[in-house]
């Protein structure tokens, strides 16, 4: 029910995203949190340039098509974005836009209250009874069969080493690692695993975080990665097989797509859970210092 | 003339020493120093015996403060708010966040089991500052994190990056939304409040 409804909402979902991300530079003058953000931050003044007006797919393409004017904007823009590396101690507080605050810190309390509270019993437990070997398995076997969109996007940011590693990676594991169960990939140091994602291709090619925005049951995230979900999702193999363009007709229904995805996460929740506690358990400030994290932890991402 | 050249000699070698050394990085090497030192002290079984185990603990928070810089990584989680703290404020600050840190972060440090720290490499960030990029193996899980050290007379850590999250960062962005509507004050007394 909500997988097609979600499925019938993406279009306008990514319309609005993108409008709201071209829109986001005169918000930030409306917002008061923000007047005092002296330069205005890189997705806002690049993005209309260079907002994905169409269907993530199909931008995706369109971004491969003419990467050449994209980069030069982006080195130019992000610079002062990104200081480098230091003399933090000299600049002055500036947060990330954040418009949809209300939004953000219900879904924020949500999302802890059902994953950190009423799932984490769950979690414990399953960890508790099926070994760690086991679900490192099941990870993997998951993360080896989701490999074209490391695959693709590592080719979308011209990273021909990233995707030659990759298919290297996916062709070792699904023999010698039976279907990916075992990431025997991994012991040579040249096929550590990657992590790239549409939303870093995005960010590859010069489009900036946007603002930030927390999605129920699926956390925190910015515009521009809600853009990457939906290219992800793209390039999932399960799109293709349950999707409602898969290429087996029928046969395939929808909501095993939505199952896997979801044991996937609950199979690492307890991992998952335990990154949240080191963010939010020393923090002064939750909701800001799992964002502050975020955005971190995908720029740091993007740059490599 | 023998003498001469004993020295020279002497000279040579002791320079051959240091150039050597440079090559790893004066912060590495500083920091590799404190952390064997750190890993020695929960390594001894004194660690473990209840009635040890305080002085232990003492020993361990000492080692840990003198590679830890303290007062920088406060003013730097503070960044410009810093010099709206007046002078007695900012002492109150860097004691409250230290213990903030000391007692979230001691019970992952006493945690530690067999785990091996890699050191990768070293950059020099400039001023006198440089960063050590390290790899925590241990558990069937990789934990990269680099350490920012600058020189004030020896090299002390004032920045930890762990899987690209700045440690400092992260309380810049706290202090900074909190100190939005609050005051120095009542941000002191949240710090101080969290670690009861």
């Amino acid at each position: 029910m909500t997988a097609a409804l979600s499925r019938k909402c993406l279009l306008p979902l990514l319309l609005l995203s993108v409008l709201v991300m071209t829109g986001c530079n005169g918000r930030q003058k409306t917002s008061k949190d923000f007047d005092k953000a002296v330069a205005p931050t890189p997705a806002a003044v690049q993005t209309p340039a260079q907002a994905p007006t169409q269907p993530a797919a199909a931008s995706a393409e369109a971004v491969a098509a003419k990467p050449a004017p994209a980069p030069v904007a982006a080195v130019t823009q992000t610079a002062p974005a990104t200081p480098p590396v230091d003399d933090y101690a000299e600049t002055p507080y500036k947060p990330t836009p954040d418009p949809l605050y209300y939004w953000n810190k219900t879904w924020f309390k949500f999302n802890d209250l059902f994953y950190s509270g009423l799932m984490r019993p769950f979690a414990k437990g399953y960890a508790l009874v099926v070994p760690k070997q086991v679900r490192t398995g099941l990870t993997n076997a998951y993360q080896n069969f989701i490999f074209p969109i490391r695959f693709v996007n590592a080719l979308l940011q011209l990273d021909f080493k990233k995707a030659s590693k990759e298919f290297g990676r996916f062709m070792i594991n699904s023999t010698l690692g039976i279907g990916g169960l075992m990431d025997v990939a991994k012991a040579d140091p040249n096929l550590a695993p990657g992590n790239e994602d549409f939303g870093q291709t995005l960010g590859r090619w010069g489009v900036g975080d946007g603002f930030y925005i927390v999605w129920p049951l699926l956390g925190p995230s910015t515009a521009r990665d809600t853009i990457g979900m939906a290219g992800d999702a793209a390039a999932n193999p399960l799109t293709w097989i349950f999707g409602p363009w898969s290429i087996y007709g029928d046969d395939n229904p929808w909501y095993w797509s939505y199952i896997i995805k979801g044991a996937d996460v609950f199979n690492n929740l307890p991992n998952t859970l335990e990154a949240y506690d080191a963010v939010v358990k020393p923090a002064v400030d939750p909701y800001t210092a799992v964002k502050d994290a975020y955005i971190q932890y995908r720029r740091n991402a993007v740059s490599q | 003339m023998q003498r001469f050249v004993s020295r020279l000699v002497l000279t040579l070698v002791l320079l051959a020493a240091t150039v050597a050394g440079a090559q790893a990085g004066p912060a590495t090497d500083t920091l590799s120093q404190s952390v064997d030192k750190i890993i020695a002290l929960l390594a001894d079984p004194a660690y473990k015996a209840p009635d040890t185990r305080p002085a232990m603990r003492t020993k361990l928070i000492a080692a840990i403060g003198e590679v830890f810089d303290m007062k920088e990584l406060s003013r730097r989680a503070l960044g410009a708010e810093w010099n709206k703290f007046n002078p007695e404020q900012q002492e109150r600050f860097v004691k409250a966040f230290g213990t903030l840190l000391e007692n979230t972060y001691l019970d992952k440090i006493e945690s530690y089991t067999d785990e091996k720290v890699q050191y990768l490499t070293e950059q020099d960030l400039g001023g006198g500052k440089a960063e050590v990029s390290t790899k925590v193996v241990g558990k069937g899980k990789e934990i990269p994190i680099a350490y920012r050290l600058s020189d004030r007379g020896g090299w002390k850590v004032y920045d930890v990056v762990i899987e690209g999250v700045s440690l400092v960062q992260n309380y810049r962005s706290q202090f900074g939304q909190l100190l939005m509507h609050e005051t120095p004050d009542a941000v002191i007394a949240k710090i101080a409040q969290k670690r009861s």
